[in-house]
């Protein structure tokens, strides 16, 4: 009887909210719960959460158009704090922008680390990708058939790059001061600036990534690369250049979340790892392989693992977010927005 | 318009074509006929740079192809229409045809040509807005000759249009293949409806084990013993149908 039990659609969405409901009502039990701890949680849940979507989107780009998943891709977020780090410092250590920005020094500084964050991650990644990866696919078959391989050197990139920071940057860990002026008051919420500049530039770059994608010619073309190279060949798409292109996005994004996050906390050389893995949960809770599935994964994540932290216990932040994966493989193995099985020919 | 001379190309390590001979003249339609497993295919994608060709020729329009990446073959204006309705099934109609139409430099040319491809394929402009995958066999048969066109092709190859669709459709489909040679460009049609094939084209190749068997013009190919035994039946052979 048990066996003839079917598991559709509804029976995963029923559950799911009957998960929900249990998560909320349990929250809502704990001793701290209260308005305005409600707001902070929500705020701040959203703001930890387009960073992870921003680096799951990134994840799941290289997954639809590489068909491998990037094990690396947590370094390209380290190494872009760094880059943005750096790029600062060595603006507000100059005389130069004091003379031009008296008043806003720190913003225009942080602004063109973030730019330099995300140009020079996004050419970093293509480099990556045109000297690593690619000559795996030589022996033919493209990027499918050298899928195993790909992981493998993905992980191998991953050592490499962190020694390699650790030898530029050392393994000290970096204050990162971006100093962007005083916390602002929000609805009754003191925001500091950073997880103010993180929520804005994070729905910014979002949304020119949405509007990159769906209405821009080269868009279509990443679109059309991700789903199919063979029909991408056939209509005239240049395939190994738009390959580059998807990695070299996804590694932009990574850049410049890595720059967000980096004033909230430090810039350390081993922060890599533990993004990338929050990623990779919410790329999962949202659906492997799609990109709005990516950003919603990444506000549930950090949603979820906000409100745990807060109201259950702070000691146990890291688990959350792979709690959470772990339930919904569970109940809703495609994720929110996932399909079944990627159609290909 | 095409010459292939000598091609042999294959999957990996295993050969398909064992030095396959073709001519395809300008503005005509030919028949590329044989039955499964035989090699078909692999000339139109070995044609359109899909896979490497081990040796041979391939010339079109007075240039060396052999080998080009893809995008630059269909940048010269040979394009391939695969079998098996490949269209990007999450992208609207609309979307799929401006695809087609990728190596366009010009917006006004791409309109032009989206209009020309509503022209031959009324339906896809009535469903222009849908999601491919909300199409008919037939609707996504036309959409993916609609989508080869796009890009404004000296000449196209179609893979098998007639494959799993109504008699009535595919009499349309042809219909409009016809006129697509009519206003000037090349067709090359692999097809195993061999008798729609023939009355179709002007001329017709027979490949078998990778080699072209039987050629010649096709009213001839129509009564030529080999062809109608392997092919049209009466031969009382167990070839295919």
């Amino acid at each position: 009887m048990f066996k003839t039990f079917k598991f559709t659609r509804k029976v995963e969405n029923t559950l799911m909210l009957i998960f929900t409901a249990i998560f909320l009502i349990y929250i809502s039990l704990s001793p701290d719960m209260s308005i305005d701890s409600l707001k902070g949680v929500l705020v701040i849940g959203v703001t930890v959460g387009i960073i992870y979507g921003l680096v799951a989107v990134g994840i799941s780009l290289i997954y639809t158009g590489l068909d491998v998943v990037n094990f690396s891709h947590g370094e390209f977020f380290m190494i872009g704090a760094f880059t943005g780090l750096t790029v600062y410092n060595f603006l507000v250590d100059g005389e130069l922008i004091y003379a031009i920005f008296p008043e806003a020094y720190g913003v225009v500084g942080y602004v063109i680390g973030l730019f330099f964050a995300f140009v020079l991650m996004g050419l970093f990644g293509v480099l990556i990708e045109r000297i690593f990866l690619r000559p795996l696919t030589k022996k033919g078959g493209g990027y499918t058939v050298a899928g195993m391989g790909i992981i493998i050197c993905g992980f191998g990139l991953s050592v490499i790059l962190q020694n390699v920071a650790y030898i530029i940057w050392n393994p000290t860990a970096h204050p990162f001061h971006a100093d962007l002026g005083l916390p602002i008051n929000i609805a009754g919420i003191t925001l500091p600036m950073t997880y103010l500049w993180m929520l804005v530039t994070g729905f910014v770059v979002a949304g020119a990534l949405y509007f990159f994608l769906n209405k821009t010619k080269m868009g279509l073309g990443v679109r059309a690369v991700a789903f199919s190279k063979d029909i991408s060949n056939l209509v005239g798409i240049n395939v190994p250049l738009y390959i580059s292109i998807i990695f070299g996005i996804a590694c932009a994004l990574a850049g410049i979340a890595g720059t967000l996050v980096g004033p909230t906390y430090q810039v350390v050389v081993y922060m890599g790892y533990i993004i990338l893995l929050k990623a990779f949960a919410s790329a999962v809770v949202g659906g492997f392989g799609s990109l709005p599935g990516a950003i919603v994964g990444g506000f549930t994540v950090g949603l979820f693992e906000t409100a745990c932290s807060f109201f259950i216990s702070g000691s146990h932040k890291d688990a959350y977010a792979f709690l959470l994966m772990v339930v919904v493989l569970l109940i809703k193995p495609t994720g929110f927005f996932g399909v079944q099985v990627k159609m290909k020919a | 318009m095409l010459k292939i001379d000598g091609l042999i190309s294959g999957y990996g390590s295993v050969q398909i074509l064992n030095g396959a001979n073709m001519k395809v003249d300008a503005q005509s339609i030919v028949a590329l006929l044989g039955g499964n497993g035989t090699g078909k295919s692999t000339i139109l994608k070995a044609c359109s740079g899909l896979i490497r060709s081990w040796s041979g020729s391939i010339n079109f329009d007075g240039e060396d192809i052999h080998n080009n990446p893809p995008h630059k073959i269909v940048e010269r204006g040979l394009v391939q229409v695969t079998q098996g309705k490949d269209v990007f099934p999450a992208m609207s109609v609309i979307e799929n045809l401006r695809l087609g139409g990728f190596v366009l430099n010009s917006k006004q040319k791409l309109e032009d040509n989206l209009e020309k491809v509503f022209d031959y394929f009324p339906r896809l402009n009535e469903r222009k807005n849908q999601l491919a995958a909300t199409l008919s066999g037939g609707e996504l048969q036309m959409l993916c000759i609609g989508r080869g066109l796009m890009s404004n092709p000296k000449m196209i190859m179609l893979d098998e249009p007639s494959a799993a669709l109504a008699p009535q459709i595919v009499l349309d489909i042809f219909k409009n293949i016809n006129r697509i040679r009519k206003d000037g460009l090349t067709v090359l049609v692999v097809e195993q409806n061999v008798r729609m094939a023939l009355l179709l084209a002007d001329y017709g190749y027979v490949i078998k084990d990778g080699v072209i068997k039987v050629e010649g013009e096709s009213k001839k190919l129509m009564y030529d013993d080999t062809v109608k035994d392997s092919y049209l039946g009466g031969g009382g052979t167990t070839a295919n149908v």
